[in-house]
């Protein structure tokens, strides 16, 4: 006799749960029978095409940036993994936005300098946008995945004559490809789903589609074409889905002791990332403040900001657990992990509204911070599943048993053995959501306590109505809040070192 | 005039206000001031479809300081989204906002056509611009649209009149056509000149027309020059040239056609009682409508008010006649774009 899983019911529950704003987006798009029109095949390669490209250029740069801040001991090394990590709250509209204004002839650049720079748009420059504020996806998911890989194959393989090099390439990267496509596959629904970016690169993709169709109100012909987008998701969900790799036993993972010139080396090769994407706008912002001035910013919306985004982090992860544990125990619990992505592939402002027919059902909670965390948990429980079930899915189920073996109750076994070896995943995937939620913007407008002011919106009143100059503080105190909520993420790390090496198998 | 003093007037006994002769005045067709104005007391929920960077907070504030007795919670919001949630609110049988202020006349329409709105008193409607008055909803401030173009590469002479002859005129352009205020202008064009002029003139320009997100990306194309011309409502440009005194961009602007369109942003009240109405009364004083003008380059709509400054006149713009409602109408709009081939 076969029992089902014991994760199943809640999962089942959790994904019911996630699945209820896609039901509202049928209900609003019953009132239309718009479909993609056939000569919008043009629209259709271009966002393919923007998805494969943003695909390729975050694990390009995800992946390198992972195996640096996992496993080589520079200097600074978790400030390092904050700076790399920071680009994910900072939303793409703004980087499209500041590297517009900054290149091509009669940009900032030029103007300042007199050197001629190239100017982005089009495809290319909306892939090196979306690129510049994905990558963050990958880099997050396979550190998790790389630190929760034993260590012994690569020294065995380094005393029998492999080059570092040839080591990570063919014995750690294709153990950690599910990690890798994790974040590939939140980068690519994140990529479906973002307006701001492509529009300021004029490059027509589904989104703007949907996005003329929302603000000219037809707000039921927006439903109907967000459903269709969520054919494409489908797609991706199931290409994911084929990644697999082998389980094997935890262990301490690998450290690389790199000389001094070569940190620095490996440094200054990533440094355009986080020039491009974070100091690029923050600059911008400066000289546009220096220009006109700033007013109007009060302290309280950087608070704000932070602790409704920690709040949806750990909501998230909790109900992460089980869904990513169904995930690993079953085809149907497959399934039900897969359900939860629906909603981050849909624009946000088409989930923002069905978040307010979802919230209106619970009186109680409309507009207060409780029904906004929850929205938050809605949109970006994929990102803490994806990362916590990555890093679960490798492990052998053979130490759990051992343990009950011995005498642990479930529960036991669950808080010594597999909680520890899931730290790891479960704090990259609250990192994710709190990144995510600092940059949120639609379900923040419309679901959050009325005059309930984050940074993110107040970035987007402003920049809505052309005043850069405001947009520097607030965009400055983004990265900083994020990266102090991260640092505290990441000291929760050290407890997972600690455990594992006490009681790995040494 | 400056933030400060702005709000020290508003705040403070109105200096002109306290004289008998601004009453006076008040009383015929000029704006009233606020000191004629009854005291706000109470609680209002405003829904206001995006906050232009601190200025309508500034309004907002001064009208809170000078009513102590009065509670204003704000929030804000894509225009459209707000009056979906409006829409999906008066559904379920709750009603959060009591007033709704939004930067374009098309969400007005969609929460006046749900029957939301209600209506307002003759004397209020009455203190607007002929042509600006309407039964459920009054207009706030105005935008025109207008033609940047870039200085350096050519005068304002080179400009034709008529904004249905641009696509002969050689000139490159940039434009917007997701942009809703791009829409609300291909409307008014279509309702002018008819479906299928303006079919063939979308087409035409299609050849000439460089694609933008937005209009202030519109204006800084043209600034920096990467072409001639575009469509862009008037304050985008006005305020990047006050940012940017050099700016190589100018306005101009065509003669009684769609090109030179005024929109307004609009304020309906959505619970009954005084206090909405009243709120709204505050928006068309003189102290109000003057500082949006000077301060948010947006243009007053009641009448003894002066334009911002680097704006000539309406009257010497000859804008075309146009009930706003109307343009609410963007279905056809949209598919027409389409089917050109332009959205």
């Amino acid at each position: 006799m076969t029992r089902l899983p014991g994760s199943y019911p809640l999962a089942l529950l959790i994904a019911l749960f996630a699945l209820v704003p896609v039901g509202v987006l049928f209900a609003l798009a019953s009132d239309t029978a718009q479909l993609f029109d056939t000569h919008n095949l043009k629209v259709l390669a271009n966002t393919l095409a923007l998805m494969g490209l943003t695909v390729l250029g975050s694990v390009l740069i995800g992946v390198p940036l992972a195996l640096l801040t996992a496993y080589a001991y520079i200097p600074w090394r978790k400030f390092w993994l904050i700076v790399f990590a920071a680009p994910l709250a900072m939303p793409s509209y703004i980087g499209a936005f500041t590297l517009y204004a900054a290149f091509g002839p009669g940009g900032e650049i030029n103007n300042l300098t007199g050197i001629p720079t190239p100017a982005f748009y089009g495809l290319p420059g909306a892939a090196l946008v979306m690129t510049l504020y994905t990558y963050p996806f990958v880099l997050l998911t396979t550190r998790a995945s790389l630190l929760s890989l034993d260590a012994s194959l690569v020294n065995a393989a380094r005393t029998l004559g492999m080059s570092l090099g040839m080591s990570l390439w063919k014995v750690v990267l294709p153990r950690v490809v599910n990690g890798i496509a994790a974040g590939a596959l939140l980068a690519a629904l994140y990529t479906l789903s973002d307006f701001g970016t492509p529009a300021i690169m004029r490059l027509d993709t589904f989104t703007r589609v949907i996005y003329v169709e929302y603000n000219a109100f037809g707000l039921s012909q927006a439903a109907m074409l967000s459903l269709q987008l969520l054919v494409i998701v489908a797609l991706v969900l199931f290409l994911e889905s084929r990644v697999k790799v082998t389980r094997e036993r935890p262990g301490r993972s690998l450290t690389l002791w790199p000389s001094r010139w070569r940190s620095g080396l490996m440094l200054a090769a990533s440094a355009p990332v986080p020039l491009l994407s974070i100091a690029l706008p923050l600059g911008i912002f400066g000289l546009w403040l220096v220009r006109e001035g700033a007013a109007g910013f009060e302290l309280s919306y950087a608070w704000n900001s932070t602790y409704a985004s920690f709040l949806a982090a750990i909501v998230a992860v909790v109900l992460a657990v089980p869904v990513a544990h169904a995930a690993i125990s079953g085809r149907a619990g497959r399934l039900m992990e897969r359900v939860t992505y629906f909603g981050f592939g849909v624009p946000g402002i088409v989930m923002g509204t069905a978040l307010v027919y979802v919230g209106l059902q619970l009186p109680f909670l409309y507009q207060t911070l409780g029904l906004l965390v929850l929205a938050y948990v809605l949109r970006f429980l994929p990102l803490a599943v994806g990362s916590v079930r990555s890093s679960a899915e490798s492990l052998d189920a053979s130490l759990v048993k051992a343990a009950r073996l011995l005498g642990a109750s479930p529960r036991e076994a669950f808080t010594r053995v597999t909680l520890p070896l899931t730290l790891r995943g479960m704090i990259a995937g609250a990192a994710l959501v709190f990144l995510e939620a600092m940059r949120e913007l639609p379900a923040t407008l419309l679901l959050g306590p009325t005059g309930f002011e984050t940074l993110a919106t107040y970035l987007w009143r402003v920049y809505e109505a052309g005043y850069f100059g405001r947009a520097a503080v607030p965009g400055l105190l983004l990265v900083l809040m994020s990266g102090l909520g991260l640092a505290l993420m990441l000291s929760g790390e050290r407890r997972s070192e600690f455990e594992v090496t006490k009681s790995g198998p040494k | 005039m400056q933030r400060r003093t702005f709000l020290q007037t508003l705040a403070g006994a109105g200096i002109l206000g306290s004289l008998p002769l601004a009453r006076a005045l008040a009383a015929g067709a000029t704006a009233l001031s606020v000191d004629d104005l009854p005291p706000l007391e109470g609680e209002l929920t405003l829904y206001l479809g995006r906050g232009e960077g601190g200025l309508y907070e500034n309004v907002l504030e001064a009208i809170k300081k000078r009513n102590p007795k009065f509670t204003l919670n704000i929030r804000r919001g894509v225009t459209a989204a707000l009056a979906n949630t409006i829409v999906a609110e008066a559904k379920a049988g709750v009603r959060r906002a009591d007033i709704f202020w939004a930067v374009d006349s098309g969400a007005i329409g969609l929460v006046n056509d749900a029957g939301l709105a209600r209506p307002l008193p003759a004397d209020l409607t009455g203190q607007l611009k002929e042509g600006f008055r309407y039964d459920n909803w009054s207009p706030v401030t105005g935008r025109i649209r207008t033609l940047p173009y870039n200085t350096q590469k050519l005068s304002a002479d080179k400009i034709p009149d008529s904004v249905m002859a641009l696509p002969d005129s050689g000139l490159s352009i940039g434009w917007a056509p997701a942009y809703a205020s791009f829409q609300s202008f291909i409307t008014a064009m279509r309702l002018l000149e008819g479906e299928k002029a303006t079919a063939e003139w979308l087409k035409a320009m299609n050849k000439r027309g460089k694609n933008y997100a937005g209009e202030l990306g519109v204006v800084m194309a043209v600034e920096r020059g990467e072409v001639d011309v575009g469509f862009a409502n008037h304050y985008y440009t006005l305020r990047l040239k006050a940012g940017k005194p050099d700016a190589k961009v100018d306005l101009a602007f065509s003669k009684n056609d769609a090109g030179c369109l005024v929109n307004a942003s609009g304020i309906l009240a959505l619970s009954e009682g005084a206090l909405p109405i009243n709120f709204i009364r505050y928006l068309l004083t003189r102290e109000v409508q003057s500082y949006l003008a000077s301060e948010a380059y947006e243009i007053p709509l009641v009448a003894g008010v002066s334009p911002p400054e680097g704006l000539p006149p309406l009257a010497s713009i000859s804008p075309p006649q146009m009930d706003l409602t109307r343009l609410a109408d963007l279905r056809p709009t949209l598919d027409l774009m389409r089917s050109v081939g332009v959205l």
